[in-house]
């Protein structure tokens, strides 16, 4: 989103970062540069993808029941799924992932991501940010230490178009958040339910009462009682043209019948509608694919339920078909319209689950805990090679033990099929420069 | 890459590295290069050893320096001797990688850094041709840069090279200005290139220009003022409310631009209680200060804010920003008393030392003594370093705790110095247990306990950062030496870093930007001023009422915001008003006086005001979207000011106040059912939300609005209502 230069053409925040480019680089001018390319002075990435979908499956998703079975293991490991094929041969997913097994071409599976972290709070962070608490952190936590994909994504990919640069429905997930980068790109969160019949994105549409001519009228009287005086000398650095121009633009998005075509989910065909899944899951799912289409560049649907701790198969014997079929529908739907090599999607959580099925004190049904040693990652569009499936677990699941991979290799990918630099360099508004992921190496076979 | 001047002469190139050793030269054996004082300076002016390069702690490529060159021996061991003494290699000394790579005659990630024909290249060069010597003989040690001009008062785009000079120990100088790094603080008003030429640039004003040569630092001050000179009687006749205005005059005359003039009256009411109180005037307190014919009426309303129970809840929750926990960290119940001990405070308007002094040493459970907290929250010496040195003393340890700032002199010496004085807090009961965090937790005096320095493995004594701190006495609590240097009198940095935060709020802009980052590179755009208020603040027995008080009777705080002939771009020394967006609680509790619809908050009794509330978990959107910190983030301080279009999307869209506007208990509805004419109904609604009459144009609008044909009279009043609140006048403060 624009920002509104002050008198010197330099926002304090900017001219604190080029001072400090200047300072622990070579000079002013070679900070400058500096800040503008790569460290190495290599260019940026070029990525195919303009925009991201990121399905978060909060809680931590099974990675067994999902696409990661061992039907070889004993009962007790391989729980009660069976195991179905999918379009490359060898590789299994569990029974109910039946459109995404028979559309695996399309797409890549990475199954051997691991880290340490085994809390929600904590797990969260590292895969939503890429970068690991720097605290302990407990399971209900909120934290951030370090902006997440999402902002940074609306930083560097956002349009001056008034439409916010990050989307999360129905809520922000926990690290979510912008951290240093500042409130500017933090998501924009749109609780209400597009399966509702009344759905109207908040703010970005009219409050439901009132008439298209009503505002009109209102906005007719703004300009007349809106008597402050402007400094309209750009030297004076007068905040209120600013204020203006955000006015001006979020007046444009709600009375342009383009920008709020993007928000009006009911344009969509009942087949599609139908076809995405008619619950809140698959209708965010379809609006994410408007937001997309809109030019939004970064959209979170968060799907919340995955700690399954207790009665894990009577839970997902129920939501998997369907989150199966909105998930595979998305990608097939952005690949007819021809926007998947524009598209990143990526479905994850924050850990995969114990191997060994646990029956909690108190509980009567089965289930499994959280566990950082293996999860399993999908990841499709933007030129991600389709049928890939990388990496694998041993043969009970315990632990990714083939081509090992961590969330920064993960969130680096994501970056760099964004077009943006993982291994570029963030200052904070202290002035602190922090690397945007530790590790920025993508991983080779999705780039 | 800037390209660099190549020195034409040999002579000069021995010049370079031959000043050290003073002996007589032969034209072809060059004096022996000294590492630390020959070589790590071309390794810092080339970037070799910046952050983003071999500098970070995990190198570039294998080759890890230290930052900036702080450690001259890990820096000589990585270039001379570790990855197998690759790096040079004298029997072909040209062929060494450490020439090789920044040169750009074999791939170097970080591009062409150093001209074959330079006399850095040259230098490097002998230096492996000598055989890597880690000293010369006598080598002395680098004490001090001076910069020449050490001042300067320029025309617009007249320009002023800049002569940096090293002081060594031996009593030898050297021009060191090629190899020095400069920067200027306000580049649009005075930039500085790499050589050290500084350009003046169209806007009046001055920077500072900083000069940095392994690790020394030295400022050059550059003024630009007006051209066109201001008659000294102008200034002589300017009022002078106290001592404020004074040094504020002093410092625009310099400048040759003249103050605006005074603010109107209902302008003045509106800042003057956004300011103090966080909120907006009433109605009748609107026309009661506009028919008040009395001369001092302006400082009586000052006094008046003052008193209230608002001006303390107001900057409670100011302070609360920076002090407030993690709920999901330190637990709901330790956040509510912490958040109750902070506001209690400022309601018994306690004298600032003592604040501190209660903070820094606080004793006592997390359940009865909320002030305790803190140190619940933060558990580490070091986290505590920084949370206390930046608040408190304005001075940012933060990078001192791994390697030395790069624009101050703190060092880890200092930095763990410091934190040896939180080393033996002692804490029992239920720690950490989040999310919930649910049990008590106890902090005392503790008798164990140590800090180590990170590098040397030594064990800390407490030391404070400059000056003179009590003894500790055996079995007294270290942290009581410590708060009584932070709060001493003779501590100029504490008072001042509150009177340029209290400064900040009131006038919209610091003396000192950051406000909390005060240092020598960052100079204040008026140091008398900041020293005035701080010995002020300080006389005044560090009471923030009188602070307040002396800022909003000055002159200056008084001016208009719109501009003269000579102050348009003047941006930093206050010869206007500064405009700012109303803070997000003042914002929303002023839209709740608007619509007569009250706020609803989870945790709080009915009718709370946004500015009362203790912890960030109530639920707003509204807050939110304006700004308020997300209490989940660490720090949790980083209050967002600018506008978005997020922001005007609310207030524009947002159902709530759709609904609040509209609502059939509201004030649009009892304005519309009430008898009141066209006339009385502009009045009440211009007075109610813009805090002033409406001219006869807008009583016009109104009338005419009302009179029209098909018009529905609470339909019209709701529009108004919606259109002003949405208007720059109700969102801004003047």
């Amino acid at each position: 989103m624009l920002n509104r230069r002050r008198c010197d053409g330099i926002s304090r925040r900017n001219a604190l970062e080029l001072g400090l480019g200047g300072f622990l680089g070579t000079s002013f001018v070679g900070g400058l540069k500096a800040r503008a390319e790569s460290q190495h002075g290599g260019s940026v990435p070029a990525g195919k993808a303009k925009s991201c979908i990121l399905i978060w499956m909060d809680g931590g998703p099974t990675h067994f029941e999902t696409f990661d079975p061992k039907p070889d293991a004993p009962m007790e490991y391989r729980g009660e799924f069976s195991s179905i094929e999918t379009t490359v041969p060898g590789v299994g997913y569990s029974e109910h992932m039946v459109k995404l097994a028979a559309s695996l071409n399309d797409y890549a599976m990475i199954r051997s991501i691991r880290h340490d972290q085994g809390n929600h709070g904590a797990g969260n962070h590292y895969m939503m940010t890429g970068s690991p608490p720097r605290i302990p952190v407990g399971c209900g936590a909120f934290v951030s230490f370090h902006p997440s994909m999402g902002s940074v994504v609306a930083k560097e990919l956002g349009r001056d178009n008034g439409l916010p640069s990050y989307f999360s429905m129905p809520q922000m997930s926990r690290s979510g958040g912008p951290n240093f980068l500042g409130a500017r790109y933090a998501p924009f969160v749109v609780g209400d339910d597009p399966n509702a019949a009344n759905f109207k994105v908040r703010d970005v549409a009219l409050p439901r009462d009132l008439t298209d001519m009503r505002f009109g009228s209102r906005t007719d009287l703004r300009a007349k009682v809106d008597r402050m005086v402007r400094l309209n000398d750009e030297a004076a650095g007068d905040p209120v043209l600013a204020f203006d121009e955000y006015f001006q633009q979020g007046h444009s998005l709600v009375t342009s019948p383009e920008a709020q075509k993007a928000f009006d989910i009911s344009q969509e065909s009942p087949e599609t509608r139908d076809r995405y899944g008619r619950d809140g899951f698959g209708q965010r799912c379809l609006l994410a694919r408007r937001l997309v289409d809109a030019g939004v560049p970064f959209i979170t649907v968060y799907d919340g339920g995955w700690d399954h701790h207790s009665d894990i198969f009577g839970a997902l014997r129920k939501r998997l078909p369907a989150w199966d079929n909105s998930v595979a529908t998305l990608i097939q739907d952005l690949k007819e319209r021809g926007m998947l090599d524009s598209t990143l999607v990526i479905a994850l959580g924050e850990f995969g689950r114990t191997p060994k099925l646990s029956t909690l004190a108190g509980s009567t049904t089965a289930g499994r805990d959280h566990w950082a040693n293996a999860m399993s990652v999908l990841m499709a569009g933007g030129g991600t090679p389709g049928g890939t499936v990388i990496g694998a677990t041993d043969r009970k699941g315990f632990s990714a033990v083939d081509r090992v991979l961590s969330p920064e290799n993960f969130v680096s990918t994501v970056y760099h099929k964004l077009g943006i630099d993982p291994n570029k360099i963030l200052f904070s508004p202290q002035g602190r420069p922090a690397h945007l992921v530790s590790d920025p190496t993508p991983i080779a076979e999705l780039v | 890459m800037p390209r660099l001047p190549s020195f034409p002469s040999i002579a000069a190139v021995l010049c370079l590295c031959s000043f050290l050793q003073g002996t007589s030269l032969l034209a072809d054996e060059p004096p022996i290069v000294d590492f630390e004082n020959d070589l790590q300076p071309i390794l810092t002016r080339f970037g070799c050893n910046s952050g983003p390069c071999h500098g970070k702690a995990r190198g570039q490529g294998g080759f890890q320096l230290s930052l900036l060159g702080f450690d001259a021996q890990q820096d000589f061991d990585a270039i001379a001797k570790e990855g197998r003494g690759r790096r040079v290699f004298p029997g072909a000394p040209e062929n060494s990688l450490m020439l090789a790579k920044p040169a750009g005659t074999i791939p170097h990630g970080g591009g062409r850094r150093l001209d074959v024909a330079g006399p850095e290249f040259q230098t490097m060069l002998t230096w492996i041709r000598q055989g890597m010597p880690r000293k010369a003989p006598n080598a002395p040690v680098l004490k001090s840069i001076t910069v020449n001009p050490a001042s300067a008062v320029l025309a617009p785009k007249q320009t002023q090279a800049i002569v940096v000079t090293a002081k060594y120990s031996d009593g030898t100088e050297r021009d060191v200005t090629r190899l020095t790094a400069f920067q200027s603080n306000e580049a649009p008003i005075a930039a500085v290139d790499e050589k050290g030429v500084v350009t003046a640039g169209e806007i009046t004003g001055d920077a500072a220009i900083m000069a940095r040569f392994m690790g020394q630092i030295a400022v050059c001050d550059v003024m630009i003022p007006r051209i066109e000179t201001i008659p000294a009687d102008d200034y002589a006749a300017l009022p002078r409310n106290n001592f404020i205005d004074e040094l504020v005059w002093q410092k625009l005359q310099r400048l040759n631009i003249t103050p605006s003039g005074i603010c109107d009256d209902h302008t003045f009411l509106r800042r003057v209680t956004t300011d103090i109180g966080g909120r907006i005037a009433t109605q009748d307190e609107v026309n009661a200060f506009l028919a008040d014919t009395a001369p001092d009426k302006r400082a009586k309303v000052v006094d008046r804010l003052l008193q209230e129970p608002e001006f303390a809840d107001h900057w409670a929750n100011k302070w609360a920003d920076l002090l407030r926990p993690n709920p999901y960290h330190v637990g709901i119940k330790a956040t509510f008393n912490y958040d109750h001990w902070i506001r209690q405070s400022f309601h018994e308007r306690k004298p600032w030392d003592q604040f501190v002094k209660e903070l820094l040493t606080a004793r006592g459970g997390t359940f009865r003594d909320g002030s305790v907290v803190m140190f619940r929250d933060r558990r580490q010496p070091e986290e505590l370093t920084t949370l206390v040195s930046q608040l408190f003393v304005g001075v940012r340890l933060e990078c001192a705790k791994c390697h030395h700032h790069p624009f101050e002199v703190w060092g880890q010496d200092d930095f763990y110095s410091f934190a040896a004085y939180f080393s033996k807090v002692g804490r029992k009961g239920t720690g950490i247990s989040a999310p919930i965090s649910g049990s008590e937790e106890f902090v005392f005096t503790g008798t164990g306990g140590a800090v180590t320095h990170p590098v040397t493995g030594a064990t800390m004594e407490p030391r404070p950062l400059f000056g003179e701190a009590p003894p500790i006495v055996e079995g007294q609590d270290q942290r009581e030496s410590l708060a009584a240097w932070i709060t001493s009198p003779n501590n100029h940095l504490f008072a001042q870093t509150m009177a340029n935060r209290v400064w900040s709020d009131l006038m919209a802009r610091g003396l000192v930007e950051p406000v909390d980052d005060l240092r020598a590179t960052n100079p204040p755009t008026n140091g008398p001023l900041l020293k005035a208020l701080g010995e002020h603040f300080r006389d005044s027995g560090f009471s923030l009422t009188d602070l307040v008080r002396v800022i909003a009777n000055s002159h200056v705080y008084q001016l208009s915001s719109l501009p003269n002939d000579t102050n348009v771009s003047d941006t930093r020394n206050h010869s206007r008003h500064y405009r700012h967006r109303l803070r997000a609680e003042v914002l929303l509790d002023a839209v709740t006086v608007v619509t007569g619809v009250p706020s609803e908050f989870d945790a709080m009794p009915p009718d709370s005001s946004a500015r009362q509330l203790w912890t960030h978990r109530s639920d707003s959107l509204f807050l939110d979207t304006f700004g308020r910190p997300d209490p989940n983030q660490d720090p949790p301080c980083e209050r967002m000011s600018d506008s978005t279009v997020v922001q005007s999307l609310h207030l524009m869209n947002s159902e709530k106040l759709f609904r609040d506007i509209g609502s059939d208990s509201g004030s649009a509805k009892s304005l519309a059912d009430s008898s009141k004419t066209g006339e009385e109904i502009s009045v009440e609604l211009y007075t109610r939300v813009f805090g002033r009459k409406p001219t006869p144009d807008e009583t016009k609008l109104v009338v005419d609005l009302l009179a029209a044909e098909g018009a529905v009279r609470r339909q019209v009043i709701e529009d108004l209502m919606w259109a002003m609140v949405n208007s720059a006048e109700f969102v801004f403060q003047d």
